[in-house]
């Protein structure tokens, strides 16, 4: 009896542990990722936050109304995720296009205060950072609906979430989106007959 | 949902904990332990198991069963024997009364904890009006309550595939539901009939013009009446309605439709398009509403108006219901001669051999509806028919459809000027762009010295390997190998100016070779080979830009994916005066494009001329096609005519690569008979009309094709079916939903569109699991205490 007892104890013991180590994982890493992310900064390159890291950061994204900023990482596959918001399609893509997706118990909890108006901000490597207006938020349905790359407008941020915030249901199918369209619209060049895929330069600000 | 899991454990403990309160009253045949048991994982039974033993019955089977299981169960079991042994029953009783208000406590608990969970989760979908597009009022989310399945039944007999093609719409839901589906057909498909079944009634659909029969069916509909209809979106895409689906039920439609069989080069094909690859939308959107959150159908543009009626949803496989977008097959095949073979490139056949009839089915059974169904078979080597006629009367009409093959040409080789171009849009990723760019591989292979070439690449903006066509050196051949290996999909499908530099670069670079004026130049045979999956809109504005700028080349289409848009692909050929080519799976794509290189090298026979006995105006009127291009190796020339009995003799001319005339003649009294041969002509007839105006640049002559799709009973641009149910099903109260039903990605493409990520941790659950578990133990050892001191 006793031992049954204790076992229940300790597995239930176990789960809450496993439970709080995820956001205490989100809190700790980001951290870590200010220091690669000076550092890729300093180096121009991409720097890996600890050496077995397979993701690394590529923009820090700042919401001055909820006083809150955190460095976003590259890709959106679950290594990345579990540190840091992920880089789904970063500012070299077709149109200036940036597409952040977070986990909504950790980094992209604030996301539900995010208004029409408030300000965002993204910080590339090269140190510039780019002002974003909320123009607003929205709640989708990722089985019916996908992002269409190709027809969103110059210069937009998407932030995604997982929805509802607060359920214990993790393969729900809504989506919050957060819409965001850059400051200054920011000139670019239309793509180069070249096939190689460069990055175009950038006028403006 | 994790709630309603956890709220069953809830209850489970409860029901667990309970017992005793009712045992203190009432004898011990609670049947209490078997519930938890049942309903409970182990937890929860070993729970139970306390309290049977506590009860001092120790011989219940069933817990002991669940404890058999786990490995803790024995120590714990025996340990609670022993204590139960030197009880007296009063102090039994006693035990019973502290547990019944400790089970009250803990569901107090309990109740407590999961219910502000309950109160989140509800004000969370609450919160959302006003935002929410693809959740309903209240806050769910739509699931596609429909089911679909499809059934083919296709009898091949001569040159004709009679279709008859099922379609069942099982309503999953509790609420009476419309159901809309946007399918592909074959690219030549005669539509000509449609059935409703609703249960035991059968409604036979009628034939109306298209705002007529979209009105008939919108009346029907909001009267609560079962109907059916099926519109024409573009020759090979039609949308089906289905109004009033009950609850529960399922209604079939019925489609009849008729194509012929494609012969070429000895061998018969028949494809059974199931799905489509999403297409590009040229041109600017027309509304001002943006347009990604539109749900995946894509918003009306100025090139292509009706874009929303042609993009259905694109979900995975995985996306259905399981036992929906599945499709049986069942092809019987009546040849007329002994068939050598019967082979797919797409799916394991299992064959049956019945005298000259042969029936096909998938190995599997039902086919996912993600790929198209290719059949092919061949008669035995030295019995490939050279010729054939089939005749048929119908209404006092005299029907005739002639197939005459002309024999191999002996090869004379003419230097040529070859531009290759490949579609790297965004929906060729995947499979397809693979195939292409093997296929672009084996075309730089069939390149002589002498020939020149060019390659172009398009997505958003094309763009071209040589300035213009350069000559086929090593040199060049190895800058094209590794342009092409470097190719990836990504972008849109502009098509028209890629076909504009194809086809110009090719007058530019003629006008510098004059200069040079080398004696060759001249007659070089300049030809474009375009590979592409075909997914656009603008079908129309295409055809008319390949008719503009052709000139004196030759344009030569691949197909390239699952379910590459055939009829795009067939007609872009037939504007080019080239041949189609369609290349199925990655292990296939050398056996047709072989062919079809070979067969460029020369065109077998030009300047064809088809004399039919009676040479009167208003035969040569209704003989379809009316100019009949060039045929290349292994093609055969067809005719269909309307008016002329089968006596007489046809007469085919041509002349051959080399100069020389080829003439051959048919008996027609030896014409065997044809069914849906009136059906065959009529579709020619409208699509000759249809080409006619796009010639003119005129509107097409609207009555006269209603008119004749009207007297054969066709589906046509301008005329749909619609089956109506006279009595009404469903009463003006309960609502109709509307369920658009999405269609499979073809296999082996990437989705164009990106999809949104899981972003969402364990984090909350197992916190909460934890928590529960910690509650859950302290309680038990508060019980312990104070139950045993």
């Amino acid at each position: 009896m006793s031992r049954l007892l204790l076992l229940l104890m300790t597995s239930s013991a176990t789960l809450l542990v496993f439970g709080l180590w995820i956001p205490l994982k989100a809190v700790v890493a980001q951290e870590l990722l200010e220091i690669a992310w000076a550092e890729s900064q300093a180096r121009q390159t991409e720097s890996r936050p600890w050496p077995w890291a397979d993701t690394w950061p590529v923009a820090k994204l700042s919401m001055p109304e909820l006083g809150d900023s955190m460095i976003v990482l590259a890709g959106v596959h679950g290594e990345s995720l579990a540190f840091g918001p992920g880089q789904m399609m970063g500012a070299e893509s077709q149109q200036g296009t940036v597409i952040i997706a977070g986990h909504r118990d950790t980094h992209f909890r604030p996301l539900q205060y995010l208004e029409p108006g408030n300000e965002l901000q993204l910080q590339n490597r090269d140190g510039r950072w780019q002002g974003y207006r909320v123009r607003e938020a929205r709640i989708v349905d990722s089985r019916s609906e996908f992002i269409d790359t190709h027809k969103l407008p110059a210069g937009t941020l998407l932030l995604v979430t997982c929805y509802p915030f607060d359920t214990m249901d993790t393969g729900g199918p809504l989506r919050y989106v957060v819409e965001a369209r850059a400051e200054v619209i920011r000139t670019q060049v239309t793509h180069s007959q070249d096939s190689s895929g460069k990055i175009d330069t950038v006028a403006g600000l | 949902m994790m709630f309603s899991a956890l709220s069953s454990k809830h209850s489970a403990f409860l029901l667990c904990l309970s017992p005793p309160s009712q045992a203190a009253g009432a004898p011990p045949e609670t049947r209490c332990e078997y519930v938890c048991v049942r309903s409970a994982p182990p937890l929860a039974a070993s729970c139970s198991c306390v309290a049977a033993r506590v009860l001092g019955r120790p011989s219940l089977a069933s817990p002991r069963r669940a404890l058999r299981s786990s490995p803790m169960a024995p120590h714990g079991s025996r340990r609670a024997y022993s204590l139960t042994e030197g009880l007296s029953a009063r102090q039994r009783l006693r035990i019973l009364h502290f547990m019944e208000g400790i089970s009250l406590w803990l569901a107090v608990l309990l109740m407590l904890f999961v219910q502000p969970l309950y109160a989140e989760a509800s004000t969370g979908s609450e919160d959302t009006a006003g935002v929410l597009h693809f959740v309903d009022g209240k806050g769910q989310w739509q699931e596609p309550a429909l089911v679909l399945g499809s059934d083919f039944d296709i009898r091949v007999s001569g040159l004709i595939a009679d279709s008859r093609l099922v379609r069942t719409f099982r309503n999953t839901s509790d609420r009476w539901r419309e159901g809309v589906f946007v399918f592909p057909l074959p690219e030549k498909a005669s539509v000509y009939g449609l059935t409703m079944k609703v249960g035991e009634r059968t409604i036979v659909g009628e034939v109306q013009p298209r705002e007529e029969a979209k009105k008939t069916y919108e009346k029907a509909r909001d009267s609560g009446r079962h109907a059916a209809t099926v519109e024409q979106q573009r020759p090979n895409l039609f949308t089906t309605r289905v109004a009033n689906i009950p609850p529960g039920a399922t209604v079939s439609v019925e489609l009849n439709y008729q194509q012929l069989v494609s012969y070429r080069g000895g061998v018969f094909e028949l494809s059974v398009p199931t799905t489509l690859t999403p297409r590009y939308m040229p041109g600017e959107p027309l509304a001002a509403t943006p347009q990604q959150w539109q749900g995946g159908w894509a918003v009306p543009t100025t090139e292509v108006p009706d874009a929303d009626a042609i993009s259905p949803f694109t979900v995975g496989v995985a996306d259905v219901a399981a036992d929906s977008h599945r499709a049986s097959v069942r092809f019987t095949i009546d040849a007329g001669f002994p068939l050598a073979r019967v082979s797919s490139p797409s799916h394991e056949l299992a064959t049956q051999q019945d005298g000259q009839v042969m029936t096909v089915e998938p190995q599997a059974g039902e086919i996912v509806m993600n790929r198209d169904f290719v059949l092919r078979w061949q008669p035995l080597a030295g019995q490939e028919p050279g010729a054939a006629v089939f005749h048929q009367q119908w209404e006092g009409e005299d029907y005739l459809l002639a197939m005459v093959m002309p024999g191999r040409a002996g090869k004379t080789r003419l230097p040529r000027e070859l531009t290759f171009v490949i579609d790297t849009s965004g929906s060729m990723a995947g499979q397809s762009i693979r195939q292409a760019k093997e296929a672009l591989q084996l075309g730089l292979e069939t390149l002589a010295p002498g020939d020149r070439f060019n390659v172009i690449q398009f997505n958003s903006q094309p763009h071209a390997l040589f300035m213009q066509p350069e000559m086929a050196t090593a040199n060049n051949l190895a800058r094209a190998r590794q342009y092409v290996s470097r190719l990836e999909a990504d972008g849109g499908t502009e098509m028209a100016p890629a076909l504009a530099m194809a086809l110009q670069s090719h007058v530019k670079g003629r006008g510098e070779v004059s200069a040079d004026a080398s004696p060759d130049e001249s007659t070089r045979v300049q030809q474009v080979v375009f590979m592409t999956d075909g997914a656009v809109g603008n079908e129309s504005t295409l055809f008319s830009q390949i008719r503009r700028q052709l000139g004196d080349q030759r344009l030569f289409t691949v197909a390239i994916g699952s379910a590459p848009n055939r009829h795009f692909m067939r007609e872009a050929a037939r504007w080019g005066r080239g041949s189609y080519t369609a290349v199925q799976d990655p292990s296939d794509i050398s056996g047709p494009l072989v062919r079809l290189f070979a067969a460029m090298e020369a065109p077998v026979l030009t300047d064809i001329e088809v004399r039919w006995p009676d040479q009167s105006a208003s035969v040569q009127e209704d003989s379809f096609p009316r100019r009949p291009g060039d045929l290349y190796q292994g093609e055969p020339l067809l005719q269909v005519v309307r008016g002329i009995p089968p006596a007489g003799e046809l007469s085919v001319s041509g002349r051959l690569p080399g100069g020389g005339k080829w003439q051959r003649s048919l008996d027609l009294q030896q014409a065997d008979s044809g069914l849906g041969l009136n059906r065959y002509w009529a579709r020619e007839k409208i699509d000759s009309l249809l080409d006619e105006a796009r010639v003119e640049g005129q509107e097409p002559d609207k009555a006269k094709i209603t008119g004749l799709a009207v007297e054969h009973s066709l589906m046509s641009p301008y005329t749909s079916f619609v089956a109506v149910d006279a009595t009404p099903a469903r009463d003006p109260e309960s609502t109709l939903v509307k369920d658009d039903l999405p269609t499979l990605l073809p296999a082996g493409s990437q989705p164009g569109m990106t999809r949104y990520p899981q972003t969402a941790t364990f984090a909350p659950l197992l916190v909460a699991l934890g928590l529960l578990g910690l509650m859950f133990s302290a309680a038990i050892v508060l019980l312990q205490r104070r139950a045993y001191p």
